[in-house]
């Protein structure tokens, strides 16, 4: 059986999915994809969701800091503002969320370009500061307009799926709706809509990352002052980046705010989130889409196991189960630092590898 | 008619005179070769032509046209391409990706329409492609397509770098000492990759080098620098002769 199909044209080359492996693994992941929310309990169903989420979250910021290179600890502030573009246009105005979706994406990547037109000469780690920076401002200006936001105590985030009529009446999609003997409750309607987003995200970002955008993003994180000479303008590669990468963390802001169906500021919109995306970016393996998507997944879902494990162990069993996921899964992007710098996207490398080379060792 | 005049050139880093009153010509068509001992001011010389040290006094004209004050991109479209001496390539992208970057200023493209992968930026990437290739065939790549540059031994990662160059189509070619660190049989391929550049593209080369029996080959005029000033331009067999390239080079005058 052939593994690999034969490039007669360059078109052959492009393709996302060229063999019937690939193939094969798309039908699987869609089939499990599917199959997940019939499951699983409620709590997973939850953790599954966040994940998805996280799948946004980080296919975003691997364009920012995995293909463009530039190290940011913002992301929170771009999540937040999605949220919070959602939970006013849902709760003051009664829009359905598919129209809240991409607007939330718009503020934020609003946001994004003129942050990122003030960093445009800072790299590395002033970067990073004046992205911290970021956060701060923005979790200052959501708690500044209480009569907007509601400052301290929160908003709720309804999620109506068409306009809020006359009478008040709002077309919630939290009620339970039956198709065809199959019950479709809240968690189970968020899942399917967040994998749909979940899946155009990783379409956008690999398309970025095979198209010459994306390579003059790389561009300008591998060689700067070569990438210039090449005619590759810095300027625009860094701003298509923010750009792109805080409209796709708007998107997941505000996805994680319909999921919350409650948001407040701090937390979760702090520093530690944006340390957490970028464990994951890491996790997964820096500068590829698949790292993005199993570090989120991976992420997301070690969390309530390391609860679980954790209070088994001694010592960390003394700290509360937050502390506990935060030791533990610090623990883990240690480890993966040191033995597997590329993350999970080295060890698929190498498994690939083993069945390629199969039953050969080498 | 030259295709890149220098005129009264000159470049200072806080007192330090790098360029001092560079004068001179590129024909057309030519492989002229700029020598001088370290510190002359050759690699400064190249980052004036190409935009990257912008304080720099005097004019550089490409074709008629003022190069001075403009950004390295838009100088680049112009149809400067440039070969760095310590290697610029993009370590973790693979060779065809390096090579396509080259192309990175015709793409008609923008980012939506590669967002979404419309049928135009289909087609624009495999056009480059096929300009790509034709590269990769010239210089015999073909093996090292889908490798990632940083795995390749330094040979091969200058032909990359001369074929990102060359995949800009460029008018004019700066090749800032392409057999740096090559061996005797690396040295032989890159000379000849350079003369099939000169015979078969008609690109016009500006080369610079230490190694003076590699120059005096492949050179059809060497100008030498020293200390930041030309203190010889001509074809190279006038210049076996001249003292002050000799005193340049070897501090003295050297029975012949």
């Amino acid at each position: 059986m052939p593994t690999r199909p034969l490039v007669i044209r360059y078109e052959d080359d492009l393709k996302l999915f060229p063999g019937l492996w690939q193939r094969a693994g798309v039908l699987l992941t869609l089939s499990i994809t599917l199959a997940y929310p019939w499951l699983v309990s409620t709590r997973w169903l939850t953790v599954g969701n966040l994940g998805l989420v996280a799948i946004v979250g980080a296919a975003s910021l691997m364009v920012l800091t995995g293909f463009a290179g530039q190290v940011s600890l913002g992301h929170a502030a771009f999540l937040a503002l999605g949220a919070y573009t959602v939970a006013v246009l849902g709760a003051k105005l009664g829009w359905p969320f598919w129209l809240a979706l991409p607007l939330a994406g718009g503020v934020s990547a609003l946001v994004g370009v003129v942050i990122g037109a003030f960093a445009l000469r800072l790299k590395g780690l002033y970067l990073a500061i004046v992205t911290l920076g970021l956060v701060f401002l923005t979790q200052h200006v959501l708690l500044a307009y209480p009569e907007v936001t509601n400052g301290l105590s929160g908003t709720a985030v309804p999620m109506y799926w068409w306009f809020r009529d006359d009478a008040g009446v709002a077309a919630s999609l939290s009620e339970t709706w039956v198709v065809g003997g199959v019950g479709f409750n809240f968690e189970r309607k968020l899942y399917f809509v967040f994998a749909l987003l979940a899946a155009g995200t990783v379409w956008l970002t690999k398309n970025l990352q095979r198209s010459d955008s994306g390579r003059a993003m790389m561009a300008v994180r591998d060689q700067d002052l070569a990438a210039e000479v090449l005619g590759v303008g810095t300027t625009q590669a860094k701003l298509q980046a923010f750009g792109v990468s805080s409209f796709l963390a708007g998107i997941a802001g505000a996805m994680f705010a319909f999921q919350q169906q409650y948001i407040t500021v701090e937390p979760p919109f702090d520093l530690n989130l944006s340390i957490q995306y970028i464990a994951m970016i890491v996790l997964g393996g820096v500068g590829t889409v698949f790292g993005a998507v199993s570090g989120a997944l991976a992420f997301t879902f070690l969390s309530p196991l390391a609860e679980t494990v954790g209070g088994a162990l001694p010592l960390v069993n003394q700290l509360t189960s937050a502390q506990q996921a935060t030791v533990l899964l610090s623990l883990v992007v240690v480890l993966v630092l040191v033995l597997e710098p590329l993350g999970l996207f080295g060890v698929w490398l190498r498994v690939r590898r083993y069945f390629q080379a199969w039953p050969f060792r080498y | 008619m030259a295709l890149l005049e220098l005129d009264n050139v000159g470049l200072s880093f806080s007192g330090l005179r790098a360029l001092d009153g560079v004068t001179f010509a590129i024909e057309a068509g030519a492989l002229h070769a700029v020598i001088g001992p370290n510190g002359a001011g050759k690699s400064s010389l190249f980052n004036c032509i190409s935009g990257i040290h912008r304080h720099m006094e005097g004019l550089v004209t490409l074709e008629g046209q003022a190069l001075a004050g403009l950004e390295p991109p838009e100088i680049a479209r112009r149809g400067v391409a440039r070969m760095f001496q310590n290697l610029a390539l993009f370590e973790h992208l693979t060779v065809l990706e390096n090579l396509l970057l080259g192309r990175h200023p015709k793409y008609r493209t923008g980012l939506l329409r590669n967002l979404f992968w419309t049928r135009g930026a289909r087609a624009e990437e495999v056009r480059h492609r096929e300009k790509a290739e034709e590269v990769i065939d010239f210089l015999n790549l073909e093996h090292y397509r889908w490798m990632p540059v940083s795995v390749l031994p330094y040979g091969i990662r200058k032909r990359v770098e001369l074929g990102r160059a060359l995949c800009m189509e460029p008018k004019l070619l700066l090749l800032d000492e392409p057999t740096a660190g090559l061996n005797q049989e690396e040295t032989e391929d890159m000379a000849n990759h350079l003369l099939d550049i000169r015979h078969e593209l008609g690109v016009t080369q500006v080369l610079i080098g230490h190694e003076l029996r590699f120059v005096m080959d492949l050179a059809t005029q060497v100008t030498v620098l020293d200390r930041g000033r030309v203190i010889a331009n001509g074809p190279p067999s006038s210049l076996r002769e001249d003292t002050r390239v000799l005193s340049a080079y070897v501090g003295g005058t050297v029975a012949a």
